[in-house]
């Protein structure tokens, strides 16, 4: 309950926090338009070539794809990581590790704060002009899709800072964890469907993006397929086992970097 | 000028001096950014793998155009990457300090900080620069092209990046508002060039240049067009002739925040 309570209050105060600057609003719709709105046009004109249909996709599947990608972004749980980092650096870690709170815990959920404006804005915005300009995929029209999608992108907001976490952890290691941060923050890009939708991944390409981690954190990006009526059900079994993995070598890195803790001065 | 540059050369020696303090960080930091870029070309080649031929553009034109984008990002960055920190320096004050620099304001500002990033950058452009020579069997006039090509790049980067960074003198929140403004101009740089036709590619080479540090450049060599190569510099320089002016206008709207740390 008192877990609760501390979420509730920092989402409650990040969100009004955020709602204070609307150049940062601006900025984050600016770069969804520049990634996710450009590449949208590039597609739409390479579909248009290819007379509609590429690998039985068509562009409103593959634009939604893209779409759910880059919306997912705007939580920036990614940045959790340098989070943890900095903490490290600064040794703020330590005034965080001696409050009655789980760290890990404040930290993701101070994340979630952070990003979950811009989210809500940019992906409410974002669907409504896809759906005005380009219409829905039959999936989306689907009863089980808005649940199944709740669910796969709660779970998905699990597993990213799962994978995120364990990037930052990597501070107590090493001085710099950001070449550690860019090749698995690229690992997700590719194999969550950013650029190339999955549907337009080779076969050995799409099953490593279908049971690694990596992929599993951006299933939102398979929900517009037609396969998704039958098989999300494994694609959620595929986020949980994920999720038990990583949350259990996360709690072992974590309870091993407790004790490496040493800070000087003060 | 001769001065200045003196002065730019030694600023940008002890920039890489500082950053290689750190050994183990500094080399990470560029290698990681070497594998870290590996990625866009194995995106794109898949894209032509299942899309096909799209604007003419192969596989070999995709390793083109990272070498010009990340030449010129990475000589850019790791010589000027104060430029980039101008809204930083604006919402904190520090820029003040620059301001009461005797040095030419510009070079001041850009010798003032470095990415050891930005040297793995460098160094994966050229090893795409060795790959697509061989790919494309390159010859004398091509080798030349390219060169004057990345120089041409370099400096539409450049002068972007002034003029993104001198809007910051117009915004409350600079450091997201530019950010956001930089991920506009330099994302559909890293796109599959073939791709942009018609309006897009008319907005994204004369009112974004975005192609202009990239697509534009590798088409260029492929089809040994001295026209494009025309179009590319005219562009450039026009662009950093703006931006300097844009820069200089921009630095009379600054109000200092009266911080008492001097900048620090």
């Amino acid at each position: 309950m008192k877990e609760l309570r501390l979420a509730k209050k920092i989402l409650k105060t990040l969100v009004k926090d955020r709602i204070q600057y609307p150049g940062r609003l601006m900025a984050d719709t600016l770069t969804t338009t520049g990634r996710c709105g450009v590449l949208l046009l590039l597609y739409y004109y390479v579909f248009n070539l290819k007379g509609g249909v590429i690998n039985n996709t068509t562009f409103i599947v593959a634009a939604w794809s893209i779409f759910f990608y880059f919306a997912f972004m705007n939580l920036g749980l990614r940045n959790i990581s340098r989070l943890i980092m900095s903490d490290v650096q600064s040794g703020n870690i330590e005034v965080l590790l001696n409050k009655p709170i789980s760290y890990l815990l404040y930290r993701s959920w101070w994340q979630i704060g952070a990003g979950l404006y811009p989210f809500l804005f940019i992906t409410i915005l974002g669907s409504a002009v896809l759906a005005l300009i380009i219409g829905i995929p039959d999936t989306m029209a689907l009863g089980i899709f808005l649940p199944t999608i709740f669910l796969t992108f709660i779970m998905a907001i699990v597993l990213s800072l799962l994978i995120y976490i364990m990037v930052g952890l990597l501070s107590f290691w090493i001085i710099d964890i950001n070449p550690a941060f860019w090749i698995v923050d690229k690992f997700v890009m590719i194999l969550g469907g950013s650029y190339l939708p999955v549907a337009l991944f080779p076969n050995f390409l799409y099953k490593i993006s279908l049971y690694s981690p990596f992929g599993a954190s951006q299933f939102m990006t398979h929900s517009v397929y037609e396969s998704w009526a039958t098989n999300w059900y494994l694609l959620i079994a595929i986020q949980t086992v994920w999720i038990i993995i990583l949350g259990f070598f996360t709690f072992i890195i974590f309870s091993k970097v407790k004790r490496k803790v040493s800070v000087n001065g003060g | 000028m001769n001065k200045e540059i003196k002065f730019a050369l030694y600023a940008i020696k002890k920039n890489i001096q500082n950053g290689a303090e750190l050994r183990g960080s500094f080399l990470l930091n560029i290698f990681g950014m070497a594998i870290n870029n590996i990625a866009f070309i194995f995106l794109w080649i898949y894209f032509i793998k299942s899309v096909g031929v799209i604007g003419g553009w192969t596989a070999p034109d995709i390793i083109g155009l990272q070498v010009f984008v990340s030449i010129s990002y990475g000589l850019v960055f790791s010589c000027a990457m104060g430029i980039r920190k101008i809204p930083e320096y604006v919402s904190s004050g520090a820029f003040d300090r620059y301001l009461l620099s005797p040095k030419n304001l510009l070079i001041r500002i850009a010798t003032a900080s470095f990415n050891a990033s930005a040297i793995g950058d460098l160094l994966y452009g050229l090893v795409c620069f060795a790959v697509y020579a061989i790919l494309i069997s390159i010859t004398f006039y091509q080798f030349w092209m390219m060169l004057v090509l990345i120089i041409f790049a370099m400096i539409a980067l450049l002068a972007m990046t002034i003029l993104i960074g001198a809007s910051s003198f117009f915004f409350t929140d600079p450091q997201a508002v530019t950010a956001g403004f930089f991920d506009l101009f330099f994302t559909p740089s890293m796109f599959h060039g073939g791709a942009f036709q018609g309006a897009l590619r008319f907005v994204f080479t004369f009112i974004i240049p975005s192609l202009v540090i990239g697509t534009l450049p590798a088409e260029a060599v492929r089809s040994l067009s001295f026209s494009k190569l025309a179009l590319v510099g005219i562009l450039s320089f026009v662009w950093l002739f703006i931006s300097i002016k844009f820069f200089n206008y921009a630095i009379k709207k600054y109000e200092s925040t009266n911080f008492m740390t001097f900048g620090n």
